[in-house]
């Protein structure tokens, strides 16, 4: 939210002044700016632990459940024991797990680079140069948001029919090669990066191609990874549109979670928690290893 | 702007010095590099957003059941009566703007007092209950919905044994309606979170030491200081939610209540998807698709300048 921060900064800039010490209580103290008075810092603590776990527990829920052994799976009790790992051996016997994990990972990782790819050439083209027509062309990628899935699924399943693409992974991956999120955030990191090495670069005489990979993109490293962190988890998470080119259910985890969700009449809780924890363990484990740049970089996203 | 490359300066060669002009072919050779940077992704964006668009506009005066082999009878506007006169429109149009505010709690009111209760707790356990707040972000809708499936179940589920109270949520109205509003919420906080810490973190100490040193109270300060240079970033969340709702809800809902019971969960965009693909009327679906984003275009058009005018109360 890259957006909302600069609003803010540039908000803090003045201050309603004309409010001041109206209604001012005696004897009311407080600690200092931020620090907050013993008390207020329990309820602080209190407020967030129970927020925090209104928040966790239906993970915790889920891998607790897909732990316990198959006929334990109604079991109350907060920890499983004792642990088994019958659930995930039966998700693997009733979806192929292993294969759509790769295949979701393939397209994943796919969609990832291509966004980057696009994002950082559109983003380049935005930040060095000025000229006609750059900002209807800039409003033209904003614009995407406001275009709803609904709206474009129909002309792009025909299109995609036609090149005979439908039930490829290419067919899932191709139309979502370019977004809007990695051209704003890349401009934005572009523009505030220093002009003298541009400069620089350009009086050696280089050509805009040669500056862009060997001074822009090694500068934007962090940027390009945080970003790609978050692109790729987007696509691992995306459903609908891999949901429509693929009539096989079981090529990609989400689709074929789906699946499991539809067929089972509501008794096999087990097996689906083990399969919903297989397929968001490779965002937590993401997560948990590079959790600093995910944060940021969802912060600096802004719309998602 | 960091550089200005060729493009500019390209131009300005005075005219009276015929020898001194680069040739047409070479004018154009330097303005094109921005062009050509812009050609991947402009190409994806005309193929597979505006192409559709258009397309869908074009659609939207014919009745056609998506069938490649049947022809598209062109029926005017007709399409566009039908979708005003649907007898779901008001209904899931309703719907929707019930979620919206719904979902405001969880993203503006929520967010804003789990971010300033953090600012009041110090230390790594900040990072940590932030850390925890955000988890739910990561989950996939469709691992999700079947979390809270099993979550909601009625006889064995969590939450009706947490409650004690048998409820069958997901096939009543009401219920239906708040397990779809409290999952979405659920999913969404975190993220709010996240945006109003970065807007706290813009705003500039000073003002609260000054106003502390002037004997205002935190509360004080919160109300008349903090809030009021935290508006633009309140204003974006809303602006989010507004916008996103439809995205995050539509999978819960698709496969959590598949709209239903009767049509207690659906909302537009669901009302959109069940006519685009399950009653193959493609004509109608792009009318009622172009109507929506008319809509939205409108709502986000007001919110946009409603955030313009607010970032500009500082001076």
């Amino acid at each position: 939210m890259a957006v909302s921060t600069t609003a803010v900064t540039a908000a803090a800039a003045g201050m309603p002044g004309e409010r001041r010490g109206e209604g001012r209580r005696p004897g009311e103290t407080d600690g200092p700016v931020g620090g907050g008075s013993p008390l207020g810092s329990f309820i602080g603590h209190a407020v967030l632990t129970l927020l925090s776990l209104a928040c966790v527990l239906p993970i915790g829920w889920m891998y607790a459940t897909s732990l316990r052994r198959p006929s334990d799976v109604y079991a109350t009790s907060p920890l499983p024991w004792p642990l088994s790992v019958g659930n995930y051996r039966h998700a693997a016997e009733v979806i192929p797990i292993g294969p759509m994990l790769f295949n979701t990972f393939a397209v994943a990782a796919l969609t990832a680079l291509g966004q980057l790819l696009t994002g950082l050439l559109a983003a380049y083209a935005f930040a060095a140069w000025r000229f006609p027509g750059q900002r209807p062309l800039y409003l033209l990628f904003v614009g995407t948001w406001l275009v709803p899935f609904q709206v474009t699924m129909v002309p792009n399943y025909t299109l995609l029919l036609r090149l005979g693409l439908l039930n490829t992974l290419a067919g899932v991956v191709i139309p979502t090669l370019c977004t809007a999120l990695s051209v704003l955030l890349l401009r934005q990191h572009m523009e505030s990066f220093p002009k003298e090495l541009l400069e620089a670069a350009r009086m050696d005489g280089r050509s805009s191609w040669s500056v862009l990979w060997t001074v822009v993109v090694p500068n934007l490293r962090p940027a390009l990874a945080a970003l790609g962190i978050v692109l790729f988890i987007n696509a691992w998470n995306e459903y609908f549109w891999p949901a429509m080119v693929l009539q096989r259910a079981n090529s990609m985890i989400q689709l074929g979670l789906r699946g499991f969700l539809g067929g089972t009449e509501g008794n096999d809780w087990g097996g689906l928690m083990a399969a919903s924890g297989l397929a968001c363990l490779p965002i937590f484990a993401l997560y948990v290893l590079l959790q600093r740049h995910i944060v940021s970089a969802f912060i600096h996203s802004g719309l998602k | 702007m960091f550089v200005t490359l060729a493009a500019v300066e390209a131009p300005e060669v005075p005219a009276s010095y015929p020898a001194a002009r680069p040739s047409a072919a070479r004018r154009v050779r330097r303005a094109l590099p921005p062009f050509l940077y812009l050609t991947p992704g402009l190409g994806c964006l005309a193929v597979w957003t505006y192409r559709p668009l258009a397309e869908a506009a074009r659609l939207s005066f014919y009745s056609w059941n998506l069938l490649p082999s049947r022809p598209k009878v062109p029926v005017g506007l007709d399409n566009y009566a039908d979708v005003l006169q649907l007898p779901q429109l008001r209904s899931s149009l309703w719907l929707t703007v019930t979620i919206i505010v719904c979902l405001l709690p969880f993203s503006v009111v929520l967010p804003t007092i789990v971010a300033l209760l953090t600012q009041q707790v110090r230390g790594r356990a900040n990072a940590v209950y932030r850390a925890l707040v955000f988890a739910p972000v990561l989950v996939a809708p469709v691992a999700s919905a079947a979390i809270w499936e099993w979550l909601l179940d009625p006889r064995h589920g969590g939450v009706d044994r947490l409650l004690g109270s048998p409820v069958n949520w997901l096939h009543e109205r009401g219920p239906a309606q708040l397990a779809v509003i409290v999952i979405t919420g659920w999913h969404l906080l975190g993220f709010a979170v996240l945006v109003v810490a970065a807007g706290l973190a813009g705003i500039n100490d000073d003002y609260a030491a000054a106003a502390q040193l002037d004997g205002a109270t935190r509360r004080q300060i919160i109300r008349w200081i903090t809030l009021p240079l935290l508006s633009p970033t309140l204003v974006l969340l809303a602006l989010m939610t507004v916008l996103l709702s439809g995205q995050l809800t539509f999978p819960l809902i698709d496969t959590l209540t598949q709209g239903g019971p009767g049509d207690a969960t659906t909302n537009v965009y669901y009302l959109l998807w069940e006519y685009g693909f399950k009653s193959f009327n493609a004509g109608l679906a792009a009318a009622a698709g172009l109507v929506f984003f008319l809509g939205f275009g409108m709502v986000a058009g007001c919110l946009v300048w409603l955030f313009e005018k607010l970032s500009f109360h500082d001076n």
